[in-house]
């Protein structure tokens, strides 16, 4: 479990940082590392220079205000997780990071690290899809901007290209009156889930008004369980669960099938998260 | 065997029987533990063995000449090279021979095979070089076996060429009386269990540091049996048993994994001899999850006879187990034996008959795991009587008391011949019911309101046997251990035992037991373990031996040794020896504390004042015993039985869980131990080796589990993502009450604790969420007990009952 050999350097600007991954083929950026590093031993990915932004000025910034959370490319998970604005603006960034790993991995774990690592089992990029997150970009091609729908290509693809380094990301407030639901199932704490849901749902008088749905764990990118979010406005706590878990079984036959579950457990899984989360949101609202 | 200081020590203990606080821990929790990876010699160099990465192939061809270019790296050897070592010994008679060579020749039968070794000056280099001999390696795939059913079948593709088929052996005991019982009883019913396959998963892997230096190879190992290493290397190396000295330094845990004799304990010191340099191996975690020992992958097809009461009339059980490739020594076949020899629990039940079958499979050997065989006979024995119990309508617990042993039945033999010498069987339980009753409804009470959740409680009655005899594992080594005592001038003890330790106490008992025998403190005894130089022979710490080891020989010693002691300060004293005696840590006549001999003295006397001791006395305080309990057999007997333990434990686990319904998850709310190991010396080990087994138990009821594609063999797993150990977050609080039956035959009645605590879970599991999940008619039947598993039941068990597609709820 050592790596092959590998250059790195740690550039101070972003401009340097740009420069050194496009000097080398298989450069890599090295923000938190918590599964760059790993993979690096068990000699799975071919690194042959990596380039750490931890020292790249104004990088590691997490600001807020009353649309959104901006986190840097160098701020850690712990940073986000203990950050009371960015929970209060953006309340599934905190519920997320509660579920990433370990106190040890999200103190050098990165926010933007995750969304770029792209694990299909992991939180953050379904918060991200959730909450219609955009992605700043910087490479050989200039600065440009990215939604979250279109960012996550498939299983540790995204639409980042060779040299390229996201600077941030900005998470937008969800809308007023709704509450955001992270709930996942894992086999151990701190584990990637098996299967996980990130919902924000908007509830009124009682019943679902509307609601974002978005599963992970399930397919290559984080997954929008459209016909749940079809079939979940104006449900109420009186109506039969069935309606939910139908549509979240028909949004997820393809689900993942490996060791850990069958892709019907993973459908069967998200549908009684989908319940869970419908009947939290609107406990929550009655306490309102 | 009954010693005079036995009874000595009964009447005057001090420290036996308390928490002495443990003297091993300062190392480990201030990061001053000395580990084998810690060692660092002039000049030592690094080595990483190239691994199959096929299930099953023959090699056509190695390239090292790319490996053997890269600057740092020194040597690489193959099998070739090795032609001056000997072949591991088949000692077992009645099991397939294996002729195993430490580096694989032609053919390789596990993926994680070692079949080459890279010599580099770093281990960086040393994986680049491995990397470039795995490019360099071409393979002829052969057809493999992944599991039993392709490996039992007819036409199977054979692992071994010389042999008939896949089966190592096939030990079929016929007992008319079970026949009998079948043709009476009312009810039959057949079934399989399944245990899945796991590993023991020391916190510290394997690792060999090894030094060849005038004429003496030292070999720095993480082995539980340093003395059976030292005897093994110098075998296979054609050495002096006197020139190789095997030294376990500090060690991370070893849980059974660490009892083998592996390729690399004799390929690292070859290669330090050959290369007259320092050289070390460092297991890291990817090859210790393929080529350290797997085990507990068992199947048991059970015929069951019953009557409408719900008596059990008659069981036949076939266990097999998964042997891997077999290509470990010690055999990895022995557990399997002693889940059939105590299958049977702590209950009244000799109607048994238990055929053991063996066989071979494309895998990571199997071979020893804490439990040893127990925990996959009580899960069979715990689930066909929770079976019956709904069959015929009874109460479990009921049924269960109507089953147990009652205080008086023993000495009782089992079915297989094991002689349970002592115990509390019923006590246990009924104790156990008592404690788990107010907290069961207390769950039941907390998940009252939640439609989704159901509770369920499980019970496992089990028995342990206890410092086995390693004949029947080995087919070499027998069931003994030696310890030497010695009194300094300066009055200090030092205890030196054959026995090894890693974590367990065993240093810290040693010292309890010799500061009572000789009426010293236990800070005044230094304790020597684990260094064949420094130690007398003993077999090393596995089979929950180490308490009745170390009480045997220590005693045995320290017996010897205060008759000399008191010899000497007779002389001293002018007074006849019998009018001696030994009181707060000094001799004096008997009725009069002045004048009196200190230890110091006599020490002293002994070994430097030569002038005090009695005319024609031999100089020195130094006396060994080697303790052998008599009981003891290793070899069966003619009617095929055998008691293959010295003592045997016992217990009672409950657990109580919650089961989400929607979900498939499994809570355990409570868990319960009742807990009898005869004569407790230290209560605050005993209670950490329960809370340790349990949750290693925890983790074979729950969430480990190693799976092989079953078209190619290949492992499906690489890491700790794939295979789930549990931790402190898993793994709940538990409740633990103790019995003391002493055993009757052993020195201060004291018997084993070391494993009991692994054999609850998985039948407790499998039983209490079979319990939540009644009113589906679930009843689990392997292990682990996923959330899967769980909704895969519920599934099954709505399907049966016609209810379409859907699951409940």
């Amino acid at each position: 479990m050592k790596p092959a050999p590998f250059e790195y350097c740690r550039p101070s600007t972003v401009d340097e940082a740009l420069e050194a991954l496009g000097s080398s083929e298989s450069s890599r950026v090295l923000a938190g590392g918590q599964s760059l590093i790993p993979a690096m031993n068990f000699r799975l990915t071919d690194v042959s220079l990596l380039v750490d932004i931890n020292r790249v000025e104004g990088l590691d910034a997490v600001t807020c205000d009353s649309g959104g959370v901006t986190v840097g490319a160098a701020a850690t998970q712990t940073r986000v997780l203990e950050d009371d604005g960015a929970a209060s603006v953006v309340p599934g960034l905190r519920a997320a990071l509660r579920h990433v790993g370990h106190l040890q991995i999200r103190d050098r774990g990165t926010v933007c690290g995750s969304l770029a690592h792209a694990d299909p089992a992991a939180e953050l990029p379904a918060v991200a899809v959730a909450t219609g997150a955009a992605i700043d970009v910087t490479g050989p091609a200039g600065e440009r901007r990215i939604d979250a729908a279109d960012f996550f290509h498939g299983p540790f693809w995204t639409a980042l290209e060779d040299g390229d380094l996201i600077t941030e990301v900005r998470f937008p407030a969800p809308p007023p009156r709704s509450v955001t639901i992270v709930d996942e199932i894992c086999r151990r704490a701190g584990d990637f889930a098996v299967a996980g849901l990130v919902a924000v749902i908007e509830v009124d008088a009682g019943a679902v008004r509307s609601a974002r749905l978005v599963g992970f764990g399930l397919g290559g990118v984080p997954t929008r369980l459209q016909a749940a979010e079809a079939a979940i406005g104006g449900w109420a706590a009186d109506h039969p669960v069935v309606t939910l878990t139908e549509a979240v079984m028909a949004d997820t036959t393809d689900a993942f099938d490996d060791i850990h579950a069958p892709n019907w457990y993973r459908g069967e899984a998200v549908a009684a998260l989908t319940v869970r989360a419908a009947l939290r949101a609107l406990a929550t609202e009655e306490e309102v | 065997m009954s010693l005079d200081i036995d009874s000595h020590i009964r009447h005057s203990s001090r420290y036996v029987g308390r928490s002495v606080p443990r003297r091993e821990d300062r190392g480990p929790l201030t990061g001053r533990g000395r580990y084998v990876a810690d060692i660092k010699l002039p000049g030592m160099l690094e080595v990483v063995f190239a691994r199959s990465t096929e299930a099953h192939a023959r090699i056509t061809g190695i390239d090292t000449s790319e490996a053997e270019a890269l600057e740092g790296v020194v040597a690489v050897f193959c099998a070739a090279d090795l032609s001056d070592v000997n072949t591991f010994p088949d000692y077992i008679p009645y099991i397939g021979a294996v002729r195993q060579r430490p580096l694989a020749e032609d053919r390789v039968r596990y993926v994680g095979a070692p079949y080459a070794a890279v010599v580099a000056v770093d281990r960086y280099i040393a994986e680049d070089g491995a990397s470039l001999v795995a490019a360099g390696t071409t393979y002829e795939p052969l057809p493999t076996v992944a599991d039993l059913d392709q490996a039992l079948a007819s036409g199977a593709p054979k692992l071994y060429d010389h042999w008939e088929s896949n089966c190592s052996f096939d030990v079929a005991p016929h007992k008319p009386e079970v026949d009998r019982a079948f043709e009476e009883a009312d009810h039959v019913f057949t079934e399989t269990y399944v245990s899945q396959r796991q590993t023991g998963l020391p916190m510290e892997t394997r690792g060999v540091v090894a030094d060849m230096v005038d004429g003496t190879l030292t070999v720095w190992s993480s082995t539980q049996s340093p003395h059976m290493v030292r005897t093994t290397v110098a075998l296979m190396l054609g050495m002096p048993e006197p020139q190789v000295r095997v030294i376990h330094p500090a060690i991370g845990g070893g849980f059974g994994t660490k009892t083998h004799i592996y390729p690399e304990d004799v390929v690292v010191p070859w290669i330090a001899r050959r290369l007259a340099t320092p050289a070390r191996w460092i297991e890291d975690r990817m090859e210790n999850l393929v080529a350290s020992v797997h085990a507990r992958e068992q199947r048991h097809d059970v015929e069951v006879a019953y009557d409408a009461d719900g008596t059990i009339r008659g069981v036949r059980c076939a266990s097999m187990l998964d042997m891997g490739s077999g290509e470990i020594f010690m055999p990895g076949t022995a557990p399997v034996f002693v889940t059939n020899a105590c299958i049977t629990g702590g209950y009244d039940f000799p109607n048994m008959e238990a055929r053991t079958i063996g066989a071979v499979t494309n895998k990571t050997p199997a071979g020893a795991y804490r439990g040893f065989g127990i925990p996959e006979g009580a899960f069979v024995m715990e689930r066909i009587i929770d079976r019956v119990a709904r069959l015929t309508g009874t109460d479990r617990a009921d049924l269960r008391r109507r089953m147990l042993l009652r205080p008086g039945q023993t000495p009782y033999v089992m079915h297989g011949g094991g002689r349970l010498d002592s115990g509390s069987h019923t006590e246990s339980f009924e104790r156990a019911l008592e404690m788990s009753a107010p907290r069961l409804e207390q769950v039941r009470k907390r998940h009252a309101g939640d439609p989704d959740v159901r509770v369920g409680v499980g019970y496992a009655n089990y028995v342990e046997p206890t410092s086995p005899s390693y004949h029947l594992t080995t087919g070499h080594w027998g069931g003994g251990d030696a310890a030497t005592v010695r009194v300094d001038p300066d009055g200090s003890v030092r205890v030196a035992a054959g026995l090894s330790a890693f974590g367990q106490g065993a240093e810290t008992t040693a010292a309890q037991l010799a500061a009572d025998a000789l009426g010293v403190s236990p800070q005044d005894v230094t304790v020597v373990l684990g260094d064949t130089e420094r130690t007398p022979y003993g077999l090393g710490s596995w089979g929950s031996r180490g308490a009745m080891m170390l009480t045997g020989s220590v005693l045995l010693a320290s017996e010897r040794l205060l008759d000399k002691a008191r010899a000497i300060a007779a002389h001293m004293l002018e007074a006849a020896e019998a009018d001696v005696v030994l009181e707060d840590g000094a001799f004096h006549v008997a009725g009069s504390s002045r004048p009196s001999v200190s230890w110091a003295e006599v020490g002293t006397a002994a070994w430097v004042r030569v002038v005090d001791l009695p005319d024609g006395m031999e100089a020195g305080l130094e006396t060994s015993g080697f303790y052998h309990p008599e009981n003891l057999q290793h070899q069966l007997d003619d009617t095929g039985k055998i008691n293959a333990a010295a003592s045997w434990s016992n217990g009672t686990h409950i657990g109580i869980v919650s089961v989400r319904i929607s979900t498939g998850e499994v809570t355990i709310e409570d868990y319960i131990v009742v807990h009898d190991c005869g004569t407790v010396i230290n209560p605050a080990l005993v209670e950490g080796q329960v809370h340790g087994g349990v949750a290693q138990g925890i983790a074979g009821a729950m969430y480990e589990h190693f799976q092989y594609d079953p078209d190619t063999a290949y492992p499906r797993f690489a890491s700790f993502m794939d295979y789930l150990v549990p931790t402190c977050a898993e793994v709940p609080h538990m409740e633990v009450d103790h019995f003391e039956s002493p055993a009757p035959e052993q020195p201060l009645g004291v018997k084993g604790c070391g494993e009991g605590g692994t054999v609850g879970p998985p039948a407790v599991v499998a039983g209490a969420v079979s319990d939540a999940l009644s009113e589906w008619g679930v009843d689990l039947t392997e292990c682990p007990v996923t959330p899967v598993a769980v909704r895969a039941a519920l599934r099954a068990a709505e399907a049966n009952r016609g209810g379409g597609s859907g699951a409940p709820p």
